[in-house]
């Protein structure tokens, strides 16, 4: 039952995270929209795989190291472009201005 | 012992939407304004093709895949993250 419930949170996260990626006006929030809708996407449905499958011990480990993989690679990718979109002089769109905001 | 068909299966289903989301993402892929849209398309694109071929893995029996899956992520990540350092050096604008 606990896996079907995994494959729902996967797919919502999945189908979020794509609008996220068509809609959001910026290099900087369409990664935010990417990384934490498509990697808790993509670690949920690998759980419930891994859950489900009726196989070994050594395959079901094999799917939780594709879900710890996931986790440690996406971040680091995501880090890796906001790093380089920045100092290769890419300005973000919206701009917080907290003064102008409580009226100095 | 039923041999369940395999087009009922909720996670059929799931490789359906992950597949349709994927065909979504072309569209950032192909009208992005900067290059690293692109790369964000491209890097999405390829963790959800990862997610299908295990959810083929599981569907078809075939456990091998996994191991394909594995290596197609590394191979996504190496990718992605040479783009980027290349991205950041000002090699291309």
């Amino acid at each position: 039952m606990i896996e079907y419930l995994f494959l729902l949170l996967g797919i919502i996260l999945m189908i979020t995270g794509s609008i996220g990626v068509i809609r959001f006006p910026d290099v900087y929030t369409r990664l935010h929209a990417s990384t934490k809708c498509d990697t808790g996407g993509a670690m949920s449905i690998l759980i419930a795989l891994a859950i489900v499958a009726e196989a070994p011990l050594l395959i079901k480990i094999k799917f939780l190291i594709l879900a710890f993989l996931i986790a440690m690679i996406n971040p680091m990718i995501a880090h890796a472009i906001a790093r380089g979109a920045h100092k290769s002089g890419i300005e973000p769109v919206g701009i917080i201005d907290m003064y102008a905001r409580d009226g100095f | 012992m039923v041999k369940e068909y395999i087009l009922v299966s909720p996670f059929t289903l799931a490789l359906f939407i992950v597949l349709f989301t994927s065909v979504i993402l072309i569209y950032r892929l192909m009208v992005g304004p900067t290059t690293p849209d692109r790369i964000v398309g491209f890097n999405t694109i390829s963790t959800k093709i990862t997610i299908v071929i295990a959810l083929l893995a599981f569907l078809k029996n075939e456990y091998l895949l996994i191991d394909l899956a594995i290596v197609l992520l590394m191979m996504n990540a190496l990718g992605s993250l040479i783009l980027a350092k290349h991205f950041e050096k000002g090699g291309a604008s």
